[in-house]
Formats: C-alpha cells, sequence, structure tokens
C-alpha cells in the first residue's frame, strides 16, 4: 500500500479496522432536529438564532447546511451537538432524547456518537499527528490503539508527517488529520463546521471528497455547515437557513 | 496524561518558571522550617542532655532560661521523696566572662552535677566522669570566636573570679545571643554567688521498677510549692514558651507560611495563565467529549509534575544553603524527616494552586470550538 493514498484523485476512508456501517442497521434518523428555537441576549432584546426548526439526518448522508453569515447554521450544529440546549423543541441522536441529559451525559454522547472537525482544526499544538488522532480515541473511551490511528493517518496520505506537531502540517493536513481524528473512535456522526474554509481549494475538495466518502462508504450522518459553494457538488441534501428559518431543504 | 506533559514540554520557558517559582517557596520552606526545628531543639537542648526523669523548678519557671533559685531544703527533701533514687543539681546565670584582652562578655553559664546526663557537658578530668576539673569551663565551637578563644587551655575570668576554658563542645550553641559556658555544679555556685547548696534545678532519676507519672504525681502532692515536670514535659513546655511567648518562634512560622503563600501565588498564576494560554484546547476537549475527570486530571497532572522537579530543585538548592548558614546560625538544623514533610507541602501547593485553573477549564464554553 502506498503511503499516501489521499493525494489526486484516490482517497480511501475505508481502514481495514474499521468497519463499514451498513446504513440498515442504523436508525432512519441518526439525528432528529424537531421545532428547535435557541435564542440569546437579555429577555428585553432577544436574538432568535434559530426559530422553530426541524430537520432529519438520515445515516449515510453528507447533509450541507448553508445560508448567510448570521442564518444559523452554527447555532444548529452546537444544538445537534449537545453544546447548548434549545429554549424550545428537542434534539434527539440514534433515537435518545439529549434534553433528557445531564452534562455528563450530553459529553458521553458526544464522545461516542459525535466526530467533529472544526474550521480551526482545533488540533492539540503539543501532541504530534498520531498523538492527536490517538487522543480522539482515548477521549471516547476506546482503548488507546496506536496501529489503528497511524493505520488512518497513512491512509489519509499523512504517512510521512506522524510525528509532526500540528504548527509543522499545512491547513490541508491538519483538516486531515482532524477527520482522522474524528473518525478513529468509528462516530456514526460527522458535524464539521466550514471544513475548507481555512483551506486553499485544492486542499478544499479532497477534504469534500473525503467527507462525501466517509458518508458514502461509511455509513456515517455527516452534516457540514458552510458557505463554500463547492460543496454542493458532493452533498446529497442542502439545507439553507435564513435569520434562523430554513428556507429551503433540496435533496440533490 | 500524556497531554499534560506534552503541554508542559511544549512550552519550556514557562515549564521553567513554574518550576523555578516553586523551587523557590520550596527552598523558603525548606530553610525556614530547619531554623524552626534547630530553634525549638536549641530552646530545649540543655533539659533534653539530662538523663534525669523528672525535673523541679520554681513554681511558674517557663524554660530552662529563666531561672529561679529553690530553697535550699528542698535537694534533701527531694533526695528522700519516696521513688527517687538519685538527685543532681544544675543552676544557671548570665554572667560576665572576661576575655583576653580585658573584653567583657555576658554568657549565660550553666552548671550542673556530672551525673546530671551522659551526654550533658560538664568539665572533667579525662577517663574519670566524677572527677571534676577544678576552675574550669567548657564552651561551644560556634562561640569561640566571640569569646576570643583562641588557645586551649585559656584563662579568663568569670563574675571576677578565675577560671580556665579547657574544652570545646559540639552542639550546644545558644539563641539567646549570650553564649552557653558549661562548669560543674560547684564551680558555678561559685561563680553565681550562690549558697553551696542552693540550686535552681533538681533533676531527679526514679528508682527502678517505678512508675515516673506515680513518682511525679506523689511528689508535687507533697511539695505544691514547686513544678514537677517530666523530662520531655519540661522540654515541652520550654519548646511552647519560646514558640508562643517570644516573638522568635512566630516569626519564623510567619517567615515559612510566607514562603508557602509566595510559592502558591507563583505556582496559582504560572499554571492559571498556561490554563489561560491553552484554554481553547480545554474548550476543544470539553466539544469532543472529555470528561470532567479527564480535563481535571490534565491540569492537575501538570501542577503536580511542576510541584514534583520544583521540590527536588529547592530542595537541593536549600541543603548546601542551610549547611553554610550554619557558619552564622549555629542551630539551625535541617532533620531527616524535612525533606518528607516538604514533598507533600510542596505537591498540596501545586494541587491547592491549580483548583482556579481546574475551575476555569470546567467552565469554559465548549461552543466557542466552532469560532474560527
Amino acid at each position: 500500500m502506498p503511503d499516501c493514498l489521499i493525494p489526486e484523485e484516490t482517497v480511501s476512508v475505508r481502514p481495514v479496522s474499521v468497519k463499514t456501517v451498513s446504513v440498515k442497521t442504523l436508525s432512519a434518523k441518526m439525528v432528529s432536529v424537531k421545532n428547535v428555537t435557541l435564542c440569546y441576549g437579555p429577555a428585553s432584546n432577544r436574538f432568535r438564532a434559530l426559530d422553530d426548526v426541524s430537520l432529519d439526518f438520515a445515516p449515510g448522508s453528507l447533509t450541507v447546511v448553508s445560508g448567510p453569515s448570521g442564518s444559523g447554521k452554527t447555532s444548529l450544529l452546537s444544538v445537534m451537538a449537545c453544546l447548548v440546549s434549545p429554549d424550545a423543541g428537542s434534539v434527539a441522536i440514534d433515537g435518545q432524547d439529549t434534553g433528557k441529559l445531564n452534562q455528563s451525559g450530553r459529553a458521553r454522547l458526544r464522545a461516542e456518537k459525535i466526530g467533529f472537525v472544526f474550521q480551526a482544526f482545533r488540533l492539540f499544538k503539543s501532541l504530534s499527528a498520531l498523538e492527536n488522532v490517538e487522543l480522539g480515541a482515548r477521549i471516547a473511551g476506546a482503548p488507546p490503539n496506536r496501529s489503528l490511528a497511524r493505520a488512518r493517518l497513512i491512509e489519509f496520505g499523512l504517512g510521512h508527517r506522524l510525528d509532526e506537531c500540528p504548527d509543522a502540517l499545512s491547513g490541508g493536513e491538519k483538516q486531515r488529520v482532524a477527520i482522522a481524528r474524528a473518525l478513529i473512535h468509528d462516530p456514526p456522526i460527522i458535524l464539521a463546521d466550514e471544513p475548507t474554509a481555512s483551506l486553499d481549494s485544492h486542499a478544499g475538495e479532497r477534504i469534500c471528497e473525503l467527507l462525501r466518502r466517509v458518508a458514502e462508504e461509511l455509513g456515517r450522518t455527516v452534516v457540514v455547515v458552510t458557505h463554500d459553494q463547492r460543496w454542493a457538488g458532493f452533498a446529497n441534501r442542502i439545507v439553507t437557513l435564513s435569520d434562523g428559518r430554513v428556507v429551503e431543504d433540496k435533496t440533490l | 496524561m500524556k497531554l499534560a506533559i506534552a503541554n508542559l514540554l511544549h512550552d519550556r520557558i514557562r515549564f521553567l518558571v513554574a518550576t523555578a517559582g516553586i523551587a523557590f517557596a520550596i527552598f523558603l520552606i525548606a530553610f525556614q522550617a530547619s531554623l524552626l526545628n534547630g530553634f525549638l531543639a536549641a530552646s530545649s537542648k540543655i533539659i533534653d542532655a539530662t538523663d534525669g526523669d523528672l525535673w523541679i523548678v520554681a513554681r511558674g519557671v517557663p524554660c530552662f532560661d529563666f531561672s529561679a533559685t529553690l530553697p535550699r531544703r528542698f535537694l534533701e527533701m527531694i533526695r528522700g521523696a519516696d521513688g527517687i533514687a538519685s538527685v543532681s543539681r544544675m543552676s544557671m546565670a548570665f554572667v560576665e566572662f572576661r576575655k583576653t584582652g580585658g573584653r567583657h562578655q555576658v554568657v549565660a553559664l550553666v552548671g550542673a552535677d556530672p551525673e546530671v546526663g551522659s551526654r550533658f557537658p560538664v568539665p572533667h578530668i579525662a577517663g574519670q566522669p566524677n572527677a571534676i576539673l577544678p576552675d574550669s569551663v567548657l564552651v561551644d565551637h560556634s562561640t569561640r570566636e566571640l569569646l576570643s578563644v583562641d588557645q586551649l587551655p585559656l584563662n579568663v575570668e568569670i563574675n571576677g573570679r578565675r577560671a580556665r576554658v579547657t574544652g570545646e563542645i559540639e552542639g550546644f550553641s545558644s539563641f539567646l545571643g549570650s553564649p552557653y559556658v558549661f562548669t560543674s555544679y560547684r564551680e558555678a555556685t561559685r561563680y553565681m554567688k550562690m549558697g553551696p547548696e542552693d540550686a535552681m534545678y533538681l533533676v531527679a532519676r526514679t528508682a527502678p521498677g517505678r512508675s515516673i507519672e506515680e513518682v511525679k504525681a506523689g511528689i508535687q502532692a507533697h511539695f505544691p510549692e514547686v513544678d514537677v515536670w517530666t523530662r520531655a514535659e519540661f522540654a515541652d513546655r520550654a519548646r511552647r514558651y519560646w514558640l508562643s511567648q517570644t516573638g522568635a518562634g512566630g516569626s519564623i512560622i510567619s517567615a515559612a507560611l510566607l514562603g508557602f503563600i509566595i510559592g502558591l501565588l507563583v505556582v496559582s498564576q504560572t499554571i492559571y495563565a498556561a490554563t489561560m494560554d491553552n484554554i481553547e484546547e480545554f474548550a476543544t476537549l470539553s466539544a469532543l467529549g472529555a470528561s470532567r475527570r479527564y480535563i481535571t486530571t490534565v491540569v492537575l497532572v501538570q501542577a503536580l509534575i511542576v510541584g514534583a522537579i520544583g521540590c527536588l530543585a529547592g530542595w537541593l538548592g536549600a541543603l548546601p544553603v542551610i549547611r553554610q548558614a550554619t557558619a552564622l546560625i549555629a542551630w539551625i538544623q535541617a532533620p531527616w524527616w524535612l525533606p518528607l514533610a516538604v514533598f507533600p507541602a510542596g505537591l498540596a501547593m501545586c494541587a491547592l494552586a491549580s483548583i482556579i485553573s481546574v475551575r476555569r477549564a470546567l467552565t469554559v464554553d465548549p461552543g466557542q470550538v466552532f469560532r474560527a
């Protein structure tokens, strides 16, 4: 197997030790957002970041959430990730109502069910690429598995960068490390916030392709919040938000 | 654990600053604790050096250094008391010591019967513990310069009477400012111009098989006009007196506490700054679903690693300084158990210092991970 699978056209997302999840074995609604309203600010000047939003996300799908700044994209992601609790409505992850969970329960749910990809990568600067990926498994409560982390990075074309710290990596490399971290504990959901915003067009397209295959080949529920128009070519569905409301929900 | 260590090593300057901070605090604590330990040991040194079971002293005498004369009848009465095997006499007074060249020095003259204790310095003829050298006194090595003892034997005057410094001893330096000078009880009464049967302290040994507490209670009941203490009680009373009734103990304890507080502040500030520098990483950990326990462990392990290395460095720095300090402060003393006490104190300091940082790391908004 060549060291670098990701460059150019061949992107592998099916490491030997990670099973492809059959869509049929998962809940048809991996994430269910129902009538969610989320407000910010003081009572006298409440700002509705989300206004009665209802969306379901199925396994094996790559959904792009787009919309202008302030439309509620990141708020939707925060609610889906159980990082904030909605003022009204409910969010269910794999059939579990997150509103019934306490802080620890929500943290455990995030660790086990969700993989995150951030615009700013959010890698740990003192750890190597390999250690960053390993840490993802450790946080999820999985036993440390260095060989799996190594295999995942090699498959993402980072075999020659395993021991490099994030500062020594390019933006595209950092994002691939972040995706490897998000996938290392085999979560059914991947939430990505502007994953290509900090990347050049070439690196951005690689990431788009990588996440498309994560959805398609591994059966993960991938939700990408982005302004980036390129995602249209990789998504199964595009949800457009404006002023906290769903104004368009288009299946491709 | 790996993240904690990696974070520390990633910013080595900060790591060194934190370690230096804790090392300095430990240095201060170790030095002050050695002062305190030496001070306490010195304040009861004379008492601890005797072999007697009971000390009979004038009512209200708080320690050896502030003595009062006992009525002379007590010597025979205590000798005849139930359960007493033998009694030794001791006296102590501040007297004038005239040095070579005619200069004067106030000294604390201590006189004792030769059988008062095998570790007690009494000038006797070599090989004959009970044969006292006449006119003879002993001085501590640490006071040799102060007393201008540049040769032995050396003729001096004590309270206008001839005396000879015939030997030097170790470990009996005074913390009073006036050096101890030791002689026999009989010579002491002469120098102090006391009556031959006067004494300030009676040190009694109980008869074999008798309970010290029972004998003590019996003597105290028969002689309510004196205080009767076991040796350990009188030593403890002396230490407590010097510790609580004078400013000396308080100032040493304050300085040790100050060291602890300085260390606490330095380490708190450093660990907090390190936590704030990495606050986005803690937000990321939280967002990824790390448990509170995991996040707490990361901060705490960082603090404890800094603490352990700082303790070691501080102690290694303090030891030679304490040794050197004995030239100026003869009674300073670092006991063998001090590192065992200082290490937990240092680690506790670091754990305490990390509380604010742990709170900050736990309460950071994980939602900020979505901000670029």
